[in-house]
């Protein structure tokens, strides 16, 4: 009996020890000295497969969105923009959970689903292979570097392909629910591939699920509310540098969050008067620009739609 | 890129982390805030083995290349290192092998007949024709063994030893009189710590009794500090004393090898990992080891341990004079092993594994314990030792392994008879060294069987004179509480009850070290 109990222990403090089911953790002190995950792994072009794509499918139809659903309630507005558009184009959005890609893949129209890629952190999700293999077939992402290296698949060559792409330009996680700044790729690739920027603004993401999270969080037993909003599409003016670019997507990103939280028209008039609430939030206390961002945002008029057209 | 050896910081993200003790491993979960040294990341190792060792024997630091130094008719004798170095036993071939095949391969060159090889094992037991064999390798072996021309040194065979003179300080240097009457003395060394190497090779290796008393003695050992820093160390001054005697009679080329970190051998290479870097099949293999181990009998875990051959990569070979030759091993020596550590702790954690200088193919008994720990791994410092003076020292080992009456038959006597008397490594040796150390029946051992020499257990204990004069508290973790008590020391059950033990000189909340330890460091105390 020894022998099992002492079996038993040890994989128990092995199982605690490095976070099984969980990502594993690197000591602070020894955050200087992580080696680099340029060797990881890389070639992501075989989830964009037929087979893959059929693979991908049933995993998202039959598995991803039947518990998505049973885990949070979802708005979704402004799809209509993708009527008068052809792909591919690149939606960029604010990043504030794991819960993002999803909302945003299963909030699109399936043929437009189908056909979305989504760029995500190399060394996060390429770092190994189970977890390259497992993100590439339920999400479709392809590995960027975010220090600027080169991958073996670049955004251009799947934009090339005809695959939409999913961006977040802040490059991660918010980790108090605000944005912040962006990063230039989204407009970079829009300025070189001549593909329109789709912006995206969602919230109640980080309320339902914020960084250290596993699972969404219910408020009070209930599913949380979250909210996604498409908004026009942008593209380079004539002449224009990816420098000045760049503002212009993330102003887009800023009304619609702020459309979400008044109407259309109240923000398109603040817009305009340049006076769009700033999306980084107010300079206040961290734990108050927590707090503020904890609290689930509300449904359109607070009332249950119809529930045949309830998405 | 070889990443550099850093201090950890024991936070809430840290997993238990290794440590070794004797034929296993257990995982600790240090208290927070403890500090924990890791060495260096292996360095890379030279590709080219052969044209590595080729260069240096024809550019040598400050003397003329080998081949000149070669004639027909000359006396030619070649020592190397003992199954001592490195540890664990290096994969074959070893780079000893590597290093005599060339400089042999150019003594046949110039017509060189009369060669000896002997191995330079001092007060060590003599090796077995097998364990010669892996050293040097299977040619040089068949061309020498048979004929008697590859050897163990004798230090008791006195016809057959020469007394070269005394130095300023009155130390006798006595070593092998074929080695002191050759025209030419080739030492290759494997250069595994700081410690080794210099006039240490000759002047000790090849040395008898009466040189070695002069520096392995306790008030030396005291006044090393460390002994792996061989400018502030007694005992390397001793030596280097001794060395420019034997410099002055006989002509010596010295060949220093050094090797990298790579201490563990697959499956085993999560040992050598940061535990919070071990991937799922890493973490698979410890778990598979530490239940292994745990099923497997004592006999079957030394087995598992004792047949591991380390895959040492060469990162230098330096070849000439001796000082200018071990200034440039030091500097890679260093490179391998040196962490930078910003001050000292009250508390100093290492854990004893199953292998020491002295335990090759043989058991590690309590009194070699004892020097590894409270030695060896105490000594792995520079400036300060990592642990303030009158702190305490714990150690992991179950101290369960007993004697090998082969190989030790000196030290059961000693543990038995002089260890139950006193402790203290001064009195030890006043009293009772000379009594050891010229014992015919030991002296018989040393000379026909495969026994470490009688003083050797003496040696061992004085080689943990300087931590048991630093420190206040000792006390072995999972140690068999009989033997720790014979040896002077405390045993405790777990960590937090050592800690409990030692509370009285550290206080409830000291600051702790732990030592990494292997692969080898050398702590650099900023104080």
């Amino acid at each position: 009996m020894g022998f099992v109990n002492e079996s038993i222990d040890d994989v128990r403090r092995t199982a605690r020890g490095w976070r099984w089911g969980r990502r594993s953790q690197v000591p602070r002190s020894a955050e200087a000295f992580v080696p680099d995950q340029r060797q990881a792994v890389r070639d992501s072009d075989w989830s964009r497969t037929k087979a893959a794509v059929a693979v991908r499918e049933v995993a998202q139809k039959a598995g991803l969105e039947p518990v998505f659903r049973s885990q949070v309630r979802t708005q979704v507005q402004g799809l209509d923009v993708l009527e008068r558009i052809e792909g591919p184009v690149i939606f960029a959005a604010n990043h504030a959970s794991h819960l993002d890609t999803p909302l945003i893949l299963l909030s699109l129209p399936d043929e437009w689903r189908r056909r979305t890629a989504v760029a995500a952190a190399a060394d996060y999700f390429f770092d190994t292979w189970w977890r390259a293999v497992g993100s590439s077939l339920l999400f479709n992402t392809f590995p960027i570097d975010r220090h600027g290296g080169a991958m073996a698949t670049t955004p251009g060559e799947v934009l090339d392909q005809g695959w939409s792409l999913v961006i977040f330009p802040e490059g991660t996680r918010s980790t108090d629910g605000w944005m912040s700044r962006f990063k230039m790729g989204a407009a970079f690739l829009s300025h070189t591939y001549d593909v329109p920027v789709v912006p995206v603004a969602h919230r109640g993401t980080f309320a339902a699920m914020p960084r250290g999270a596993g699972w969404p969080l219910k408020d009070a037993g209930r599913r949380r509310q979250l909210t996604v909003r498409f908004g026009e599409p942008i593209r380079p003016r004539e002449g224009e540098s990816v420098r000045d670019y760049a503002p212009r997507i993330r102003d887009a990103v800023a009304a619609l969050l702020d459309e979400d939280t008044s109407d259309w028209y109240a923000a398109q008039r603040r817009r305009a008067a340049g006076a769009t609430p700033d999306p980084s939030g107010p300079d206040v206390a961290a734990w108050r620009r927590v707090w503020a961002q904890t609290e689930s945002p509300h449904a359109e008029n607070g009332t249950r739609r119809i529930a045949a057209w309830r998405r | 890129m070889t990443r550099p050896g850093f201090v950890l910081e024991v936070d809430d993200r840290t997993p238990p982390l290794v440590v070794h003790e004797g034929l296993g491993f257990r995982l600790e979960e240090f208290p927070l805030g403890t500090r924990v040294v890791y060495p260096p990341e292996s360095l890379p190792a030279v590709d080219d083995v052969e044209g590595t060792i080729r260069n240096a024997l024809l550019d040598p630091v400050d003397s003329d290349p080998l081949p000149e130094l070669l004639f027909a008719g000359m006396k030619l004798t070649i020592a190397f290192d003992d199954l001592s170095l490195p540890l664990p036993t290096m994969k074959a071939p070893d780079v000893r092998q590597r290093v005599i095949e060339q400089v042999l391969t150019m003594a046949a060159e110039a017509g060189v007949d009369d060669v000896e090889i002997i191995a330079a094992n001092a007060l060590h037991r003599r090796m077995t024709p097998a364990e010669l064999r892996h050293i040097v390798g299977e040619r040089v072996f068949r061309s020498f063994h048979p004929q008697g021309k590859l050897y163990n040194f004798d230090a008791e065979d006195r016809a057959n030893l020469t007394h070269l003179g005394t130095t300023d300080e009155g130390e006798d240097v006595e070593i092998s009189k074929r080695a002191a009457e050759s025209d030419l003395l080739v030492y290759v060394n494997l250069n595994l710590v700081a410690m080794d190497g210099g006039h240490k090779s000759v002047g000790i290796g090849l040395a008898s009794y009466k040189s070695l008393r002069h520096h392995h003695n306790a008030h030396t050992m005291v006044h090393s500090r460390s002994f792996m820093d061989h400018k502030k160390s007694a005992m390397h001054q001793s030596a280097w004393r001794m060395g420019r005697i034997i410099k002055e009679h006989v002509k010596v080329f010295q060949i220093e090898t050094t090797v990298n970190n790579d201490v563990f051998p697959k499956p085993y290479e999560f040992l050598q990992k940061r535990e919070w870097e071990w991937s799922v099949r890493d973490q698979a293999s410890m778990l598979a080891a530490r239940r292994g181990l745990a099923l497997a009998p004592q006999k079957l875990r030394h087995k598992i341990f004792h047949d591991m051959r380390a895959p040492y990569g060469l990162t230098g070979v330096s070849a000439g004079e001796v000082e200018g030759v071990h200034e440039q091993t030091l500097e890679r020596v260093h490179r391998q092993h040196c962490v930078e550590v910003d001050g000292y702790s009250d508390v100093l954690v290492m854990g004893v594994p199953y292998l020491g200088p002295y335990n090759v193919n043989s058991s590690m008994n309590p009194i070699l314990a004892t020097c590894m720990g409270l030695g060896y791994y105490f000594n792995s410092y520079r400036n300060h030792p990592v642990v303030r003076r009158g702190g305490a020292v714990i150690l992991y080992h179950p101290l369960d392994e007993g004697f090998n009456q082969l190989h030790h038959p000196s030290y059961v006597d000693f543990y038995e008879e002089v260890l139950a008397e006193t402790t203290d490594p001064a009195v030890i040796g006043e009293k009772y060294e000379r009594q050891f150390a010229e014992d015919p029946w030991y002296v018989h051992l040393y000379r026909t069987s495969h026994a470490y020499h009688g003083v050797h257990p003496f040696y061992m204990w004085y080689w943990a004179a300087h931590a048991m004069d630093h420190v206040g508290d000792v006390v072995w973790v999972g140690g068999d509480r009989r033997v720790a008590s014979r040896l002077g020391f405390r045993a405790a059950s777990t960590l937090a009850d050592a800690l409990e033990m030692v509370s009285g000189s550290v206080g409830t909340s000291p600051s702790i070290t732990y030592l990494h330890n292997p692969p080898h460091l050398l702590a650099d105390v900023r104080v």
